[in-house]
């Protein structure tokens, strides 16, 4: 049938490249986690360690302006203000520090686990089991956009539960304390950033291969937490406990991903916790080899479709 | 026909063939399900159900990549225990006091005191003598007796309960009803004549073989090849995996009946909750059904210095009573869930 | 005409209100396994049970604020009931609700008098969902007797009835084959095949016909009419009305959650025919449409005319097949530029969209 017949009105612009459809397939990915009131509730939950931090940090400034009182009430309770600044910074670690931030990526690992098994099962899973491959690869895009589209989609839910919660932690205490904190930490907003950078890419990666490779919910979940938590238990069993090599470490990919944030933002590695860690780049080759693994291995399955031109 | 007749019973009356349409042709001469050689068979309802049970069982297993999955963790964890086992690092005889390379292990420490009381053993003293080897014998006895604390510690409470005991609960429990909803195939037994409390325990009793099979077989080949911790550590805690097993469980089933993606629920319950609750003051962590599982073991090795690292801030509960709440919430979430279940429409797969 | 379709014959409203007997005609082959007087007795049992097959009271049903079903009152007895409606006339919840799958927010379902929720009502029914999602892992014959012995029957009756079932779809010889590797119709059939293997009084059969070649669409029909002349109540929905109209003159017309229409075609046309509707005609040139008026008032089937101020005017009339006849004439004879022509009465427009055009 030609245009004509179907009553189109004639369009006279241009037609954009297959780039331009990266954020059309990440767009359309958002909006089917977005509405889901099972990413809210998760979302929520994450977002708790943030409120921790972000309403620790005011208690902290409010109970450094409080000086030489020996004794004020929050919330009903009495306290000291220098007990109170004392937990705050030398316990919680919410001075403003570098380590604060690399704190808070570290506590969000369990949510954003959480978070990305199930945007693997929708986003990806849905589209190989249901069979939804073909009505994008049988448009003028080739797999790599697809791959970008979702990648990107992923990317959102990372940084909505990591970098952006540490910025604005980040602006927040600026706020708090002076103006000269942005200039004095400016490398620290770079190492937030590069934080971030790092969890995207890998686990954006990660999660696409997995979710390609197990269509199904319960063996990706089981997958993703093997790789998470069972690698984690692992090695904190092997290294702590009965005193392997610091490199069984390795094994674990957010504690990985930890000790390359800690060098972007520019922590002295002997602080890392717990003790016994590899050295950043050693970190950094066993990441990028994961990306790489899973690169590889996306290049045929996304294939799935014989494009007839 | 006038407009109120939509008011009245809508009546469609029967067979209306078209005039036009050709003769029926003759149907295949054995067709007929309505009566059998020899005499009408009454169906039943127990057979139907009992059937259900089965079938179900037989179905856990058509998702291989669960199956496969769920063993290649076992194989992968009996490997590593396997491999401590063979190097004898169970106990704690080659560890290093301090921490170091330059540390001398226990066994050495052993040793050493066992040559020192007898080098400073007093003359002439035969009751001094006795004292010192009583001590330095009971310190050697008490350090054979490590390689069951640390086999607890090591497999047991980090690697066994807080991951593969919840995953291998989740795996089946979470496919059970949810895999059917997800694939859309809940259809089929929604419009058959089973009451929805009989599927939903049928489905029930179905998982129970491959989930209390993969954790309790898992753990017993866990402990065999831990060697002779093991085999203790089994005797002891066999209680304690099979119950936290059920409760696990039966939650893990309510959730695939009430959850669209149960087990995204069950991933978030398991290693965010309960890692959360597990580390609250007070009561908190009395929420959490890996609490009671922990304290069955803690009560039931209590003789061999097995116990939470803050006793006064665990507040941990006796043996019998963590055993009675982990089955009573086992049959909570079961009524509740075939509740649910019954009261619930399952629309199409999301 | 042969006997057969005689004694089938059931339409007419006078024999509508009756659950009557079909008796057997005698060009009709004896089944081995069956007796004529087994079968006779079970329509003669059927047909002393004076309640209806399946029985929907005011009928209403909510998804959230989208309403499915709307106050529907509709009750059947043996026969082939054809339901036709567009997509999201509310077909595939009136089925969901008669298999108990969903429960009415208002209103009764009953089969025999029994709540369709209820698991007694559940073993009165066969259903063939639209829905295609099998037990993959299983062969279609497995699948038949697995369904077929969730009912409560033995592992040899279970055979049997599912054996016979998949004769009577002809998938004897195709059944070993495991349900992923099956086509479309394939599954159509296996699908049937478990909705008759327990015998049910009640069919409620959802697009049956969906995915089926021609071929296979005759021996359906066949199945389907010999399934009613042995006193079962078969629903049949699609939205092709041509494939019903081969298998039934009783349908049931659905549109936006409510019946609009029930009875023989001819008494459908006959109704709408009665049934004034409105449309509405804009014109290029806004004077024309005085013109229009005009001529239309002319027109016998043309109860009204009115000028609308958005610069159309709206058509009131009735027996919509000789009016667009001559209305076409009208707008040639005057050559008037007709820009739009929409109905504004949803029920006929679903009536008509099915029953003048054929379909949407």
């Amino acid at each position: 049938m030609s245009v004509p017949l179907l009553h189109y009105r004639p369009w006279n612009g241009e037609l954009r490249g297959p780039v331009a459809s990266v954020w059309p397939i990440a767009r359309v990915a958002l909006r089917v986690i977005f509405r889901r009131k099972l990413f809210w509730g998760i979302y929520g939950l994450g977002l708790m360690i943030f409120l921790l931090f972000f309403f620790g940090q005011y208690l902290l400034s409010w109970a450094e302006d409080q000086g030489d009182e020996t004794n004020v009430s929050v919330m009903g309770f009495k306290e000291s203000p220098k007990t109170l600044v004392h937990v705050l910074r030398e316990i919680l670690k919410l001075d403003g520090e570098p380590h604060t931030y690399r704190n808070f990526f570290w506590y969000q690992g369990y949510i954003v686990m959480v978070v990305l098994a199930l945007a693997g099962a929708v986003l990806i899973g849905n589209d190989i089991h249901h069979g939804s491959m073909p009505f994008y690869l049988s448009k003028p895009i080739s797999r790599w956009h697809y791959l970008a589209g979702k990648c990107l989609a992923i990317s959102v839910f990372i940084n909505l539960l990591t970098t952006l919660p540490a910025l604005i932690l980040y602006v927040q205490y600026g706020l708090l304390k002076s103006m000269d904190y942005f200039v004095d930490q400016f490398r620290t907003a770079l190492g937030i950033l590069g934080y971030g950078a790092l969890l995207t890419v890998s686990l954006s990666l990660l999660v696409v291969a997995t979710a390609s490779l197990v269509r199904r919910t319960v063996p990706l979940i089981m997958i993703w937490t093997g790789l998470f938590f069972f690698c984690r238990l692992l090695s904190q069993a092997l290294v702590d406990l009965l005193h392997y090599s610091r490199l069984w470490r390795l094994i674990d990919l957010w504690n990985d991903a930890y000790i390359v944030g800690n060098a972007l933002l520019g922590i002295d590695p002997e602080k890392l916790t717990p003790r016994e860690q590899p050295t950043w780049y050693e970190a950094l080759t066993v990441l990028g080899a994961m990306c790489l693994i899973c690169l590889i291995y996306l290049i045929p399955r996304i294939r799935a479709v014989e494009i007839v031109r | 026909m006038k407009e109120d007749t939509k008011e009245e019973t809508m009546r469609a009356p029967g067979t209306g063939v078209p005039a036009d349409v050709a003769p029926v042709p003759a149907l295949p001469p054995h067709y007929s399900t309505a009566s059998p050689p020899d005499g009408p068979v009454t169906p039943s309802p127990l057979r139907a159900w009992f059937y259900l049970v089965g079938l179900s069982l037989q179905r856990q297993a058509r998702v291989g990549q669960i199956v496969w999955i769920a063993l290649g963790l076992l194989a992968f964890s009996g490997l590593l225990v396997g491999t401590i086992t063979v190097s004898g690092w169970w106990g704690m005889q080659n560890r290093r006091l301090p921490r170091s390379r330059e540390g001398v292990t226990y066994q050495n420490w052993a040793e050493l005191t066992d040559a020192l009381s007898q080098g400073a053993a007093l003359p002439g003293s035969p009751e001094v003598a006795g004292i010192n080897q009583a001590l330095v014998a009971s310190y050697r006895a008490a350090l054979e007796r490590t390689d069951f604390y640390v086999f607890s510690n090591f497999l047991v409470f980090t690697i066994f309960v807080s991951f593969l005991l919840p995953i291998w609960s989740l795996s089946f429990a979470a496919d059970s009803l949810g895999g059917d909803r997800e694939g859309g195939s809940l259809v089929w037994l929604l419009t058959r004549p089973l009451s929805r409390p009989a599927i939903y325990l049928a489905k029930f009793v179905a998982l129970l073989p491959w989930s209390i099979g993969l954790s309790v077989g898992g753990f017993a080949v866990l402990c065999l090849a831990g060697g002779r911790p093991g085999w203790q550590a089994l005797r002891f805690y066999w209680p304690a995996v099979f119950s936290g097993t059920l409760a696990f469980s039966a939650l893990y089933h309510l959730m695939g009946a009430y959850f669209k993606r149960p087990a995204i629920v069950a991933l978030l319950y398991s290693f965010f909750l309960e890692t959360l609750l597990g580390n609250m003051p007070g009561y908190l962590k009395r929420g959490s059904i890996s609490f009671y599982t922990r304290c069955m073991m803690f009560d039931a090795a209590q003789n061999y210095g097995v116990e939470p690292e803050k006793p006064s801030v665990y507040l941990a509960v006796d043996g019998s009573t963590a055993c009675m709440v982990l089955l009573a919430a086992t049959v909570v979430f079961l009524v509740v869930g075939m509740v649910l279940f019954s009261r619930s429409e399952y629309l199409a797969a999301d | 005409m042969p006997d057969l379709l005689d004694s089938a014959d059931t339409g007419g409203r006078d024999r509508a209100l009756e659950a009557s007997p079909v008796s057997r005609p005698a060009s009709v082959t004896t089944e081995p396994n069956s007796s004529p007087a087994d079968h006779g007795k079970w329509i003669a049992d059927a047909a002393r049970d004076a309640r209806p097959l399946l029985l929907f009271e005011q009928v209403s049903k909510w998804y959230g604020p989208v309403i499915g079903v709307n106050k529907v009152t509709l009750e059947l007895r043996p026969g082939i009931t054809g339901l036709v409606g567009s997509n999201g006339a509310g077909k595939t919840t009136l089925l969901r609700l008669a298999t108990g799958q969903l429960r009415p927010d208002l209103g009764q379902v009953s089969v025999r008098g029994i709540d369709a929720w209820s698991v007694e009502a559940k073993r009165r029914v066969g259903y063939c969902p639209d829905a295609d999602a099998f037990y993959e892992e299983m062969t279609g014959r497995q699948f038949v007797e697995a369904m077929t012995r969730l009912f409560g029957y033995p592992r040899r009756e279970a055979v049997r009835r599912a054996g016979a079932a998949l004769e009577a779809v002809d998938m004897n010889g195709r059944a070993e084959r495991r349900l992923r590797g099956y086509s479309k119709g394939m599954r159509q059939r296996i699908k049937l095949a478990q909705a008759l293997a327990h015998d049910p009084e009640l069919l409620v059969l959802d697009e049956p016909m969906s995915g089926i070649d021609p071929v296979g669409r005759q021996e359906f029909v066949a199945l389907f009419r010999r399934l009613a002349e042995q006193g079962k109540c078969l629903i049949v929905s699609s939205h092709e009305l041509e494939e019903l109209e081969k298998l039934t003159d009783h349908v049931a017309i659905m549109a936006r959650g409510r019946i609009a229409a029930i009875g023989t075609l001819a008494e459908i046309r006959e109704l709408l025919d009665d049934h004034p509707f409105s449309i509405f005609v804009e014109c290029a040139v806004s004077d024309d449409r005085r013109t229009l008026a005009k001529a239309i008032l002319d027109l016998p089937d043309v109860a009204g005319v009115e000028m609308e101020d958005a610069g159309g005017i709206v058509i009131r009339a009735r027996n919509p097949r000789r009016f667009f006849k001559e209305f076409a004439g009208v707008v040639l004879e005057e050559n008037l530029d007709v820009r739009r022509l929409e109905t504004l009465d949803d029920s006929a427009q679903a009536i008509l969209g099915y029953l003048l055009g054929g379909g949407r």
